[in-house]
């Protein structure tokens, strides 16, 4: 008999728990804190560099009233046209329009301005915009910033912790297990309010590169809280799209925003500007046509594509080479490295790897949120890329801070935390430590490698009803093999976790890519049976576990009403 | 192949160990020095070279990135 003490390892408790502490979980950890409660972040890395935005970012979406384009009716009419279907226009009211003025002045407060140097907004149009939405700015401190920010309010962090499984007790979530990714040191965590923000889902399909790290979002965002919240009963919505955009070629960085943005071309082999002859609104068009148009411009061997910016004027090029390097900071390195000067010749560029995430710029997948960033289990609350609703850095930041705002709203409604429960901690540590006692006959790279092959083939850019099915088969398959994988110290048992999320994702996007019997955004969501998009499905695929396995179901969503503020 | 720490200029402060977002770079403690220990898991984030108090990190990409 195991004594209880040793059962449970570091026993922390805490009013609100953040899982993941990137752009979303530190913004959630600040508005926790100022409710004047205990928070604890944990994260596999420390708050200073985690998550997607480690090395910098250099936009923020804002409405900022100076035009009829500028306004916050003309956002959400044009967040409910680009994301039709997908996003909520009630719920991105709540999470970003209520929040947005908070969010900038909570921007300049931390040390991160939005201005140029001098004053101005530098703003820039792009991916389906009325108007140039995104501002541009200097965010290479973001994340460090907003880390200091959190310790000067009294953070509390378990910094190389994966959290591995969540606690419930009478259906409410109240807490977490995880371990130290170097000491494999247990934690249990005890909590008046969970909230994840552990992002989208990477390393899902097969990556171009051959590297399965040279992602474009973080690769350690593996869908750990996808995967946690449908274990614990929640349900998700969004599951089915796969995101893939477009990246010079040979590295999958950020960046290729602010060379459309500041109006670099996309040509083919010939030179051709062949994006004008796809859209209406050629490079500005929404991103999955950018991508599907470079997909067969590139199928049909009129490739190499470019992005060129030959043409830009000397003040365009000063401001895109100082500034390329704030959304990837060795994005420079990288084109200096391959000889380019992008004044003087242009830069190939590639489709990236796929991802599951959100289908547009203002929405993601995953957790399925209400205006008060709540899943549809007690206690459980979740922001960012891997809720259903925020996606990118202006949701992020305002969509976080008021998760964390929310959660702590809940941590106060409660009196106490019910005790843990043991059997339930024996379950989660034996299931978090079994791969180091497995028999390594298989090893989480070979698995991952043959799932994302697998998955980019039967899940990828074209679907239909045979090739989902059989994903589905060849993933339960795969499923046999997750108890051989081996881990031989805690960094590796770290992968293997991550390997388990994906795993589970992709049976997830799976079975929603199968309910959606329509094509809605491009190669987002192609069914090759279903080559139309129907009104019919306006709305989200949601879906939850029971002891059957994944069930779904249809939410229609109104996009002919403008919530009020 | 990412990051390429000069072990002469390295004050051992353990900052890039403490701050890659994927536990690329584990500071070896008999050694007292940093080491690149998974160089396939490096997502080129450039954090190490952003925090290194000493200025101790260079990125260098190679072929399979370059040459693709």
């Amino acid at each position: 008999m195991v004594a209880s003490a040793e059962l449970l390892g570091e026993v922390v408790k805490t009013d609100v728990l953040v899982v993941g502490g990137g752009l979303a979980g530190n913004n959630a950890a600040i508005g926790a804190l100022e409710k004047g409660l205990r928070v604890l972040i944990a994260d596999k890395s420390s708050i200073d560099r985690c998550g997607a935005i480690a090395g910098g970012v250099d936009h923020f979406m804002a409405y900022l009233g100076t035009d009829t384009w500028d306004t916050r009716e003309a956002y959400l009419e044009w967040v409910g046209k680009i994301a039709r279907g997908t996003v909520n226009l009630s719920v991105q009211n709540a999470v970003f329009c209520r929040e947005l003025n908070a969010a900038i002045d909570r921007m300049e407060r931390i040390g991160c301005t939005l201005k140029q140097t001098d004053g101005t907004y530098y703003r820039t149009i792009s991916m389906g915009q009325p108007g140039p939405y995104f501002i541009n700015f200097n965010g290479k401190q973001l994340k460090p910033l907003l880390a200091r920010e959190a310790r000067r309010l009294g953070v509390q962090t378990l910094e190389k912790c994966a959290i591995s499984g969540l606690l419930t007790h009478d259906g409410r979530v109240t807490g977490a297990v995880g371990f130290n990714i170097r000491t494999g040191t247990f934690y249990t965590i005890t909590a008046k309010a969970v909230l994840l923000a552990t992002g989208n889902t990477n390393r899902i399909f097969e990556n171009p590169t051959g590297l399965p790290f040279n992602t474009w979002q973080c690769p350690a965002n593996t869908g750990a809280a996808q995967a946690m919240a449908y274990e614990a009963g929640a349900k998700l919505a969004n599951m089915e799209i796969v995101r893939i955009t477009l990246v010079p070629r040979g590295f999958s960085a950020a960046g290729l925003n602010a060379l459309t943005g500041m109006g670099g071309r996309i040509v083919n082999a010939a030179g051709e500007e062949f994006m004008s002859r796809v859209h209406p609104a050629g490079v500005r068009a929404p991103r999955f046509k950018l991508v599907q148009a470079v997909m067969k411009e590139i199928a049909e061997g009129r490739g190499p594509v470019y992005v060129d910016c030959r043409h830009l004027s000397v003040s365009e090029m000063t401001h895109l080479k100082k500034t390329l390097g704030y959304d990837k900071d060795t994005l420079p390195d990288f084109i200096e490295q391959k000889g380019i000067d992008l004044a003087k010749e242009p830069l190939e560029i590639m489709p990236s790897e796929g991802m599951q995430g959100g289908s547009s710029e203002v929405n993601s997948s995953g957790i399925m949120i209400d205006e008060n960033t709540a899943s549809t289990v007690p206690g459980l609350f979740a922001a960012g890329d891997c809720s259903d609703q925020m996606r990118c850095v202006h949701i992020c930041t305002t969509g976080g801070y008021l998760a964390g705002k929310m959660a702590a709203e809940y941590a106060k409604s409660l009196e106490k935390i019910p005790k843990v429960k043991m059997s339930q901690v024996t379950q989660l540590k034996k299931k978090t430590f079994a791969p180091l006692q497995a028999s390594g006959t298989t090893s989480h790279r070979q698995f991952e490698d043959t799932m994302r092959k697998m998955l980019w083939q039967n899940a990828g850019p074209a679907r239909n009803e045979k090739s989902l099915t059989v994903a589905l088969e060849k993933l339960e398959e795969l499923g046999t093999y997750l108890k051989d994988i081996g881990a031989r110290n805690y960094h590796e048992l770290t992968r293997v976790l991550e390997t388990e999320q994906i795993w589970l994702v992709g049976r997830m996007m799976c079975t929603a890519s199968l309910a959606r019997k329509e094509t809605r955004f491009g190669v987002y969501h192609h069914r090759t049976d279903y080559p139309e998009t129907k009104p019919e499905y306006d709305g989200q695929i949601v879906l939850w576990k029971t002891d059957q396995g994944i069930e779904t179901e249809f939410k229609k969503l109104n996009y002919d009403v403008i919530p009020p503020l | 192949m990412p990051p390429v720490i000069d072990l002469k200029k390295c004050k051992k402060c353990g900052t890039c160990d403490l701050h890659c977002p994927l536990d690329v770079i584990h500071f070896d403690k008999r050694k007292k020095l940093p080491n690149v220990k998974y160089p396939d898991e490096c997502w080129h984030c450039g954090s190490c070279r952003l925090d290194c108090p000493v200025g101790a990190i260079t990125i260098r990409f190679g072929p399979e990135m370059l040459c693709l």
